[in-house]
């Protein structure tokens, strides 16, 4: 009789640690989708601003038409981008073009001096911060939902209920700022 | 501690705060009624609830007339609004807290509010005039941890409780001074007197106990998500380095919202924090919280100017 109730214990207490364990990779999987969203969002309103921008350095810059192209076609497979790593190879195309786009405008100190030019690039650095805001904080979040997938005792859950580990949005040179240690 | 733990134990505090402060003001009434009389006890304890719940929802409000601050708009501070947009977002608030400033020369910072929807920060003019970019970068961040972690509203909680027991002790006092105890035979009177001083004296002890219930620790694990939402550890702790480094003390302050800031506003108590073992302090060691951050960040700022080696640590 014991070791029944032992054994009805022991399943209870399995029980409970099951639902808690989901829960937790739940709320982490719904972090990583609104962290997910929020970077969709930053991306729109840059994208929002491309079509102006380009407008705005054609009125100076007619002929450059390679890099207004390459401005535009980065915009289209922004919008375009159904999953994280869609959208990360189009960000970093993206930001090559825009790179050169302002490398285009340098040479026209008419254009530079505009202030619909002026206003347009503090928007668009404003929204690059937002971007790479929206980009840490989902990374963080994805970061720790893998390793609560991958990490005992949740991985004998994540795998058959069907979980699967996200994929950072990435993009290559990281260089700006060193990655840091958090310990909590 | 994880951030999901620190805010389970949150909630946990604030349960156990309030349901604190229900026993002490019924205990409160209690001693009233039994000592004087019934319908003063009964009026006292209905005033404090009400003033507690009015207290409650206006929290942010009330947070902000005691230590002067008033809200600003994005077209006034267009930088600082937009590194605190920036690091809600990195931090995943559901909306960017408002932005409040404090026309104060001396450097410091605060959040107050109900729950991520309702909250603000707080920055004084002299700590916007102090920092550069990273470091306000790291200040504010810290303060939104503050807000994610929910920190905000056990300690705007606590700010508002420690207001209705020093309330609620006044009443008292006032009462037993111009009348109330005519009313009664005998030395009832004086009795009466006793015990408004007594609990008078208890309110600031009490409001000193709920501080320190607050626990330093919840400044490292906001120093530490402020790190995970910049990235930027040095930040921080430059600006951290800069609080130590200015002594100007902050003019607007009471005891009942010293322990929101983000270092302690009080600085002219130094004598007495010494004298006491740093056991009624509110915020831990500067040095510390920047030794743990140099860890961290695996750098190492230029020590104090003004400061002698191995007087910093105060535990």
């Amino acid at each position: 009789m014991l070791v029944v109730w032992i054994v009805l214990g022991l399943l209870l207490v399995a029980l409970l640690w099951a639902v808690m364990a989901y829960n937790r990779l739940i709320r982490l999987r719904n972090e990583s989708e609104q962290g997910y969203s929020a970077i969709d969002i930053q991306l729109k309103r840059r994208a929002d601003l491309i079509p102006n921008l380009v407008e705005t350095v054609k009125a100076y810059a007619a002929h450059e038409r390679a890099v207004f192209e390459e401005v535009t076609e980065a915009r289209a497979r922004t919008l375009s981008a159904g999953n994280v790593g869609d959208a990360a190879a189009a960000e970093r195309q993206m930001r090559g073009a825009l790179g050169r786009l302002f490398a285009v405008a340098e040479a026209y100190p008419q254009l530079r001096a505009s202030e619909n030019f002026q206003q347009l690039s503090a928007e668009l650095s404003d929204t690059e911060d937002k971007i790479a805001a929206a980009r840490r904080y989902y990374n963080n979040v994805v970061r720790r939902f893998n390793t609560a997938q991958q990490t005992l005792p949740t991985s004998l859950l994540a795998g058959p209920l069907g979980f699967r580990p996200r994929e950072f949005f990435e993009l290559e040179d990281e260089g700006d700022r060193a990655p840091v240690r958090v310990s909590l | 501690m994880t951030l999901q733990e620190q805010i389970r134990s949150n909630r946990v505090r604030t349960a156990l705060v309030l349901l604190g402060f229900g026993v002490l003001t019924l205990a409160f009434v209690a001693v009233i009624a039994g000592a004087y009389d019934p319908g003063i006890a009964g009026l006292i304890g209905i005033v404090s609830i009400v003033y507690g719940l009015v207290s409650w929802f206006a929290a942010g409000r009330i947070i902000a007339a005691a230590s002067g601050a008033h809200p600003v708009t994005k077209a006034e501070q267009p930088e600082l609004y937009r590194i605190l947009e920036n690091v809600s977002i990195a931090a995943g608030l559901p909306k960017t807290p408002d932005l409040y400033m404090i026309d104060d020369p001396s450097p410091n910072a605060f959040a107050a509010g109900r729950n991520p929807d309702h909250a603000y920060v707080a920055v004084t003019t002299g700590l916007a005039r102090l920092l550069d970019e990273r470091e306000l970068e790291g200040v504010l961040a810290h303060e939104v941890s503050h807000i994610r972690n929910r920190d905000v509203r056990l300690m705007s909680l606590a700010a508002v409780l420690v207001g209705v027991i020093a309330l609620a002790s006044d009443m008292l006092m006032r009462i037993t001074i111009f009348g109330g105890g005519d009313r009664r035979e005998g030395g009832l009177g004086a009795f009466g007197a006793v015990i408004g001083i007594v609990a008078a004296l208890l309110a600031p002890i009490g409001a000193a106990l709920l501080q320190m219930s607050l626990s330093r620790r919840r400044e490292y694990l906001a120093d530490a998500s402020a790190v995970e939402t910049t990235g930027d550890a040095e930040g921080l702790a430059s600006a951290l380095a800069a609080l130590r480094d200015d002594h100007r003390p902050l003019r607007k302050v009471t005891r009942a919202t010293a322990h929101l800031y983000i270092e302690s506003p009080l600085r002219d108590h130094r004598g007495l924090r010494s004298s006491l073992g740093g056991l009624f302090d509110t915020h831990p060691p500067l040095e510390d919280r920047i030794r743990v951050l140099e860890e961290m960040g695996g750098f190492q700022l230029p020590p104090a100017a003004d400061q002698p080696p191995g007087q910093s640590s105060s535990f």
